[in-house]
């Protein structure tokens, strides 16, 4: 009972942080859905060539979807969004503000690499002045998202070999314990299989059952951070943005866990096997 | 049966036995004799893949012990019933459930052991104990116990070290007897003592050690 109970402790610290992750990464993924890339085009381009721009970019398979946002368009919308702002380009007379695409691409291609590498590639077709998309904040986001990646694998491993010695030191307690009645089944003509069966299966159950039990652990505390949240004025509505693991993710760490226990099992017996040779 | 050739054993450049070398052919009942420090035990071990000797080999049931591969060294336990002066017999579990043991690690069906425990039980004479813990008999039925669980699954051969060792001398012919009665329907039976009471009650043949040496070989005769 006790190393049940201490290998759930030790699985949820792992949980809370790949819970963490988990939620980061599902988040990083709706803002880079959200990223839109702005082509900006020369400012005398003639009407034929920007729909040769137009036809370039519909043709790449990376984008799914573009808007064209003519000068005039650009004005109106500087006009809506600086209102207090607007007298400042009355002032040149003329529109400075360029016409553009607004591109948003295919899945595939969302990623911070993918992004700059169309970018890249977009920047030199004759007509396109520049193209905006926030690079450094995707840069940013990225990085973000592979540190908490790094820190969340670090972790993950040495709570994962600490929950894995537990179970050893349990079964290793359990051998001693035993140790009389493993020399006697040995000397009946017990295979080293029959007596190391029931041990294996027994870290392995212990293994299954620490990692249910902090995943029931998980999930009280991850109900209480939504109740947390609901209440709290500021981070009201925010709560339904989150999530916990799906089933599918459940049932894996609990398949870890009896992994773990399997190895920490497996261990003890064989160093109580050497010793007693 | 049983073959000894040349076989050495040193413990730390002490001798624990040097140079033996006999037979024992089958149903035969013999007796290793020899003070503490002889060599008695470690001889037993050998014969059952528990101990390995420095020089010689050792044949039990046509298989050389000392070339086994510690995967078959089971296999050979099973032929091979032992019994021990502490008994060792599993303190939580029944007379019944201790003497099924050797059939339980052999994956026998439940019906088989129900049966062979109870023969056994039977020719040692502890039927009426079967769901006792071993702390509930007498030293004696203790030891019957253990004789039943070493020939619950029919060895070829018995080994015995200091089997009277905790008994007092009514309780020791009554377990020579018990010996005797498994040797009659055939099992070879070696019994290592230093117990003279024993060779006086087996009109058989005696093997001596001391130090490590086979000293005499005789045959008693009745």
């Amino acid at each position: 009972m006790v190393a049940i109970v201490t290998t759930a402790f030790t699985l949820a610290c792992v949980g809370i942080f790949l819970l963490l992750y988990v939620n980061l990464r599902a988040a990083a993924g709706w803002l880079q859905d959200d990223v839109k890339i702005i082509v900006y085009l020369d400012e005398r381009l003639a009407a034929n060539s920007v729909a040769e721009v137009e036809q370039q970019l519909r043709g790449d398979r990376a984008v799914a979807s573009m808007l064209f946002i003519s000068k005039e368009q650009a004005l109106g919308e500087f006009k809506e969004q600086f209102p207090s702002e607007s007298h400042l380009l009355e002032g040149l007379g003329q529109n400075p503000l360029p016409a553009s695409f607004v591109v948003a691409l295919s899945p595939t291609f969302r990623s911070p690499e993918a992004v700059k590498r169309w970018a890249e590639r977009v920047r030199q077709i004759a007509g396109v002045s520049k193209v905006d998309y926030n690079q450094d904040w995707i840069d940013a986001l990225a990085t973000l998202i592979r540190s908490i990646e790094l820190i969340a694998i670090g972790i993950g491993i040495v709570l994962s070999a600490a929950a894995a010695t537990i179970i050893a030191n349990t079964i290793r307690l359990t051998l001693f314990a035993r140790r009389d009645e493993i020399a006697i089944l040995r000397l009946i003509g017990a295979t080293t299989a029959f007596i190391r069966v029931p041990y294996l299966l027994e870290g392995a159950v212990l293994g299954a059952l620490g990692s249910a039990l902090s995943l029931i652990m998980l999930k009280f505390m991850y109900e209480m951070f939504r109740q947390q949240m609901r209440t709290t004025g500021r981070f009201a509505g925010l709560e339904n943005l989150i999530a916990f693991f799906p089933p599918s993710v459940c049932f894996a760490l609990v398949a870890v866990g009896l992994g773990l226990g399997f190895a920490g099992s497996f261990v003890s017996i064989r160093r109580f096997g050497e010793a007693k040779a | 049966m049983i073959q000894l050739i040349h076989v050495s054993k040193r413990y730390d450049q002490r001798p624990a036995l040097s140079d033996v070398t006999f037979e024992i052919g089958k149903g035969e009942f013999v007796l290793l004799m020899g003070p503490s420090g002889a060599g008695k035990s470690t001889l037993l071990r050998m014969l059952i893949g528990a101990e390995r000797p420095d020089e010689g080999q050792i044949f039990v049931h046509q298989k050389n012990v000392t070339t086994l591969k510690p995967s078959d060294i089971p296999y050979l336990r099973r032929k091979v019933g032992t019994v021990f002066q502490d008994f060792r017999l599993l303190p939580k579990k029944s007379v019944f459930g201790n003497v099924a043991l050797p059939l339980l690690v052999q994956g026998i069906s439940s019906a088989d052991i129900r049966r062979k425990v109870t023969e056994a039980l039977r020719a040692v004479g502890v039927e009426h104990k079967r769901d006792h813990l071993p702390a509930g008999l007498s030293t004696g039925e203790q030891q019957r116990v253990c004789i039943a669980r070493a020939i619950v699954n029919g060895p070829v051969v018995l080994l015995a070290d200091e089997p009277t060792g905790n008994l007092d001398p009514a309780l020791t012919s009554e377990i020579i007897e018990l010996f005797k009665l498994i040797n009659a329907r055939g099992t070879t039976v070696v019994v290592a003592t230093h117990d003279p009471q024993v060779m006086g009650q087996v009109n058989r043949r005696v093997l001596t050690l001391e130090q490590g040496r086979l000293l005499l070989e005789q045959r008693v005769m009745e």
